[in-house]
């Protein structure tokens, strides 16, 4: 698990994937990548999500995630997450999880499985910020 | 007991900060009032309290130097 300042940039995500394919081992690998989304809230754009964590506890609730996955999984053998603090803008990679497996089947569900998972667990919280520069706190649905 | 307590999202916006120390805290329920006479906007919204990086659901018993986290609902994603 790393926290990224800023939005997680394609030549991170490049650098994940080349990761995966050391392991040779491996059929497949399920990608999952959340962008910001510019929501028209009252009519105001929403241009940016400035993320905020609990560094400490992100990084241990992540490892029991990816422990309790690779558990759950037999056939999945690395999960890698990557979640933006500080600022991100709307058109930009704010969450990156990757799973590699030994087949795809296990590998798409695992990492549909750690995306609920990062949403229910761990501390982070956002705050969109609107075009007009006004700004609310945002909770997950 | 020295405590340190964290405020986090919007919680450290109505606190007006992200870190308080508090010293001679005698339990978990003085320290919870104490928070809350400081800060009175909190009570207004809903949080969890984490103990040393762990979500506690009762009402925790603190050790001195312990870190105790305001934590609103998460939204992470």
């Amino acid at each position: 698990m790393r926290l990224i300042e800023g939005p997680v940039t394609p030549e991170i995500i490049s650098g994940i994937i080349s990761k995966g394919q050391q392991k040779t081992e491996c059929g497949a690998h399920a990608i999952f990548l959340g962008q910001v989304r510019n929501d028209i809230v009252e009519g105001r754009e929403v241009k940016a999500i400035d993320y905020s964590a609990y560094e400490e506890m992100v990084i241990m609730e992540a490892d029991k995630i990816s422990k309790t996955l690779l558990s759950e999984f037999d056939d999945v053998a690395w999960i890698e997450i990557l979640h933006s603090k500080g600022e991100v803008p709307a058109g930009r990679i704010s969450l990156m999880v990757f799973v590699s497996a030994g087949h795809r089947g296990q590998a798409s569900k695992a990492c549909a499985r750690a995306v609920e998972l990062i949403k229910e667990k761990l501390p982070i919280w956002k705050k969109e910020i609107f075009s007009d520069d006004s700004s609310r706190w945002r909770e997950n649905e | 007991m020295e405590i340190s307590v964290l405020f986090f999202g919007v919680l450290a916006e109505v606190a007006g900060t992200h870190r308080k120390h508090y010293s001679g805290v005698s339990s978990y329920a003085d320290l919870r009032h104490r928070v809350e006479d400081e800060f009175p906007g909190i009570s207004g919204y809903n949080f969890r309290i984490a103990v040393n990086n762990r979500l506690e659901s009762d009402e925790p018993v603190l050790s001195d130097g312990d870190e105790v986290a305001y934590l609103p609902p998460f939204a992470g994603g």
